[in-house]
């Protein structure tokens, strides 16, 4: 059996990044590279890892948002940091359901779009405007 | 002809308030869909106005029944931004109030569950059984709900005198394995209510990424208690109950071994209760800029809190919760296709539902 440690070292290849991980936080963090979120998500269904959640931080100023993906990997927590300047970045519902609800909460949060999915309402109701809960108001 | 029968939010068939929407054909469900929001509080933004004290008070009413782990795992977070480890009596402690939610926790449920198969007598057997529980919880904090227990760096009461908790917790155990466990284990009435009722299937729940007690009655052998062992778990002697196949009954079984599993940890964990300090006495300490995350495995299963803080602010930047009943509830939708429309009320509540959690 492949040990957790090894399976870890296979991810930088997989993502094609030669940056290192470091643990902090109580998270092995990764920066996936120039690899999309598609790829991160392929690779991780490939290790059998178990998706958890994404956490969305609206940055100071205008500098947008930061994305962190979290997959759980024999115990082992995983997070992967995306940094958006846009207001999108594709979804990865079609190839991890799991991601369902924390997409939609997301969106609806923070009026981000996740490419490459239709939405139906979550938290907020039908004809509510998305992105009142946390992001600050859009002047 | 297909109809569609809605149910909920606020429906006498559900526990709690959101809302399924269900596509009939005659009295077989087609296909179902879930609508929550109902009970929004705003709580992860509501956390970015509190200070590092006032933060662990509101995120503590998270959920009514397992307040104590939503504050075990936030100052667990905490504590990885601030450095402070808790002493080991106050890692003890931590398990001894973790397991005696998780008591509390599934005894409600399995009274509930008995309420649904027309159980009505074992439901009130249930909760005086659970009245119990309330009571050593409350001898120990002073509260039947939101416990106060834990601070950054370790718990805020300790257990004097852990030999009369062992008593009422052994007395417990003795009830539950005399009582409710036989009961739900070995009646043909609970046996033809649950076998074969609302399956999620081993594969399903590995790519729905299913949590707790439900992940583990599909046959995911998943507890964090054991993959990662946190507060002292790793010096805990426990089996983790697995069942292959994923339907009511398997949940029911799953949740009445762990029952007893909690029992044997609790024994354990009061009779090697180490002596010292319950918190890191007099430290001063403070948060570097960062992300903290923890995970714990709560009754119905993982919850994750990440907090992020800036240097020298007295409050955090940001509080994210993931909790068990947000990555399970989905299931629901593949757990009813194909049931009967009279089950669906028993198949909802068969995962546990807490929806203040999900809704936050």
């Amino acid at each position: 059996m492949t040990s957790t440690m090894t399976l870890l070292e296979s991810i930088p290849e997989k993502l094609g990044t030669t940056e290192p991980w470091v643990e902090k936080g109580g998270v092995h963090w990764l920066t996936p590279g120039a690899k999309s979120v598609r790829q991160l998500a392929a690779a991780m269904n490939e290790l059998h890892a178990r998706f958890i959640t994404i956490t969305a931080y609206q940055l100071p100023k205008d500098e947008g948002l930061r994305l962190e993906y979290h997959w759980d990997l024999d115990g082992q927590l995983l997070g992967f940091p995306f940094q958006l300047t846009g207001n999108s970045i594709e979804s990865i519902f079609d190839l991890c359901e799991a991601a369902d609800w924390i997409e939609r909460e997301i969106h609806e949060e923070y009026s981000l779009d996740f490419q490459g999915r239709e939405y139906e309402p979550l938290l907020l109701r039908q004809g509510e405007t998305s992105g009142v809960n946390l992001r600050e108001e859009k002047k | 002809m297909s109809y569609k029968i809605p149910m909920g939010p606020y429906h006498p068939g559900l526990e709690e308030p959101y809302k399924l929407d269900m596509i009939c054909e005659g009295e077989t469900v087609q296909d179902a869909k879930l609508h929550i929001g109902f009970n929004f509080r705003g709580i992860e933004h509501l956390a970015e106005t509190r200070n590092y004290i006032q933060v662990i008070a509101l995120m503590e009413r998270v959920c009514g029944i397992c307040s104590n782990i939503h504050t075990l795992t936030l100052c667990s977070a905490m504590e990885r931004l601030t450095g402070l480890t808790p002493p080991p009596r106050a890692q003890y402690i931590r398990v001894i109030m973790a397991e005696l939610e998780r008591l509390h926790s599934h005894v409600l449920w399995a009274g509930i569950a008995a309420k649904l198969m027309g159980f009505k007598t074992m439901f009130m057997t249930c909760f005086e059984i659970r009245e119990k529980v309330m009571d050593v919880l409350a001898s120990i904090s002073g509260n039947r709900v939101n416990y106060a227990m834990n601070r950054i760096g370790g718990v805020n009461r300790d257990i004097p005198d852990p030999q009369a908790i062992l008593k009422m917790v052994e007395a417990l155990e003795l009830e539950m394995a005399h009582t409710v466990i036989p009961i739900f284990t070995t009646s043909s009435t609970a046996r033809s209510r649950c076998a074969g009722v609302g399956v999620l299937t081993t594969e399903k729940a590995i790519s729905l990424g299913v949590v707790g007690p439900v992940a583990r009655a599909s046959g995911v052998p998943q507890d964090l208690r054991r993959a990662a062992p946190y507060a002292a778990y790793a010096e805990m002697e426990f089996d983790v109950p697995v069942q292959p196949d994923g339907d009511v009954r398997a949940r029911l079984l799953v949740r009445a071994l762990e029952i007893m599993e909690s029992c044997k940890i609790l024994r354990q964990a009061l009779a090697k209760l180490p002596p010292g300090e319950i918190h890191t006495e007099g430290e001063k300490f403070a948060f570097t800029t960062g992300t903290g995350t923890a995970r714990v495995e709560a009754p119905r299963g993982e919850v994750l809190y990440s907090v992020s803080w800036k240097e020298g602010s007295r409050n955090p930047a940001r509080v994210h919760v993931r909790t068990p009943t947000f990555a399970v509830m989905p299931a629901i939708r593949w757990m009813v296709q194909g049931a009967r429309l009279a089950d669906t009320p028993l198949i909802q509540a068969s995962i546990d539902p807490c929806y203040s959690c999900t809704d936050r």
